[in-house]
């Protein structure tokens, strides 16, 4: 890069920057509507939902419409990169790794696992969700298609049960919606039929089942897209 | 604790700028997953929980493991290229 352009991107970034910090100090700060909702969601999110975690109370109780947003987002990625880098090659790969590796990862992949479920299923009561604890599953795919060979990934975990829970679960989330209009009145609406005491595991209505449905999802997603990403690896190893 | 956001947020500009000014590709994978690492403690002293798992795992876990494919990937295709050439 020449010298007249460095200072010309240099110039262009510095002005990018002060047109942003004037922008954002002409966003309205403590305004009358922002102090209701915010007083409103600290105030009446734990009765409303039954979510002790209030930002899984707003993702998926109060904004669940843009969730949905969200994992169609991850849905159409999926799709795109599926189509444009997925071939009908033998799913023959490397070996894996040493055995040292292999055994190790045998010993933690289940609590992985666990760990993952654990994110999922107390996405209502502790930090976490169904996208975090869904990021989790998709690695364990990652890591056995990198220590153990993509031929054991392909048949402990075959792209076909990949493409089921990830169609199976958008379909269950808008599923889940549309039993909100059906039972309640809006789409999305929260279902109150887990109702035991709040703080328990049972507990906030169809929050846990839409983590669940979300967590599934967007692991199959990931997993599928690293597999269709190293799936051309396999035609030129077969031809050395 | 003062002291200690102010170093994170340094450290945090050092690695997002190293990560830009190698032009080994693998140095750069691992300087922004040491950026997503100090990123992840940032918001935990922010006490923000929430994001910070998230970017534990997406930004340290799983960005790496794409990342490192598509640049083995990208590197496989130059080498039967010229394979090809020949």
């Amino acid at each position: 890069m020449s010298k007249a352009k460095h200072i010309f991107v240099v110039i262009v970034l510095s002005l990018l920057g002060i047109t942003m910090v004037i922008n954002l100090n002409k966003i309205p700060g403590n305004t009358d509507q922002i102090n209701f909702i915010y007083s409103h969601i600290t105030n009446n999110a734990v009765l409303e939902t039954g979510s002790l975690n209030f930002v899984t109370a707003i993702l998926y109780d109060y904004r669940a419409y843009d969730s949905l947003g969200e994992s169609t987002i991850i849905f159409g990625a999926v799709s795109g990169i599926v189509l444009l880098l997925s071939r009908k090659t033998l799913p023959v790969s490397s070996h894996g790794l040493s055995f040292i590796v292999k055994r190790t990862f045998g010993m933690l992949t289940p609590f992985i696992f666990l760990f993952s479920l654990y994110i999922i299923s107390h996405g209502h009561l502790s930090p976490g969700g169904g996208f975090q604890g869904g990021v989790i599953l998709g690695a364990i795919s990652i890591i056995f298609s990198i220590v153990y060979g993509s031929e054991f990934d392909f048949k402990r975990y075959s792209p076909t049960t990949k493409t089921l829970l990830e169609t199976g679960g958008a379909l269950l989330f808008i599923g889940l919606g549309l039993a909100g209009i059906i039972f309640g009145g809006y789409f999305l609406e929260n279902l109150r039929f887990l109702n035991t005491e709040i703080g328990s595991l049972l507990s906030a209505g169809s929050i846990p089942l839409i983590n669940t449905v979300i967590g599934f999802k967007i692991g199959a997603g990931l997993a599928i897209i690293f597999y269709s990403m190293i799936q051309k690896t396999f035609k030129e190893e077969d031809k050395l | 604790m003062i002291i200690l956001k102010y170093l994170l947020v340094i450290f945090l500009v050092t690695t997002a700028y190293l990560a830009i000014s190698f032009k080994e590709e693998l140095v750069s994978i691992i300087f922004l997953s040491i950026f997503s690492i100090i990123l992840t403690t940032l918001y935990l002293i922010h006490n923000a929980p929430d994001v910070a798992l998230a970017e534990a795992v997406i930004g340290a876990g799983l960005n790496t493991a794409i990342f490192m494919t598509v640049i083995s990937q990208v590197r496989e295709g130059k080498k039967s290229m010229f394979r090809e050439d020949d």
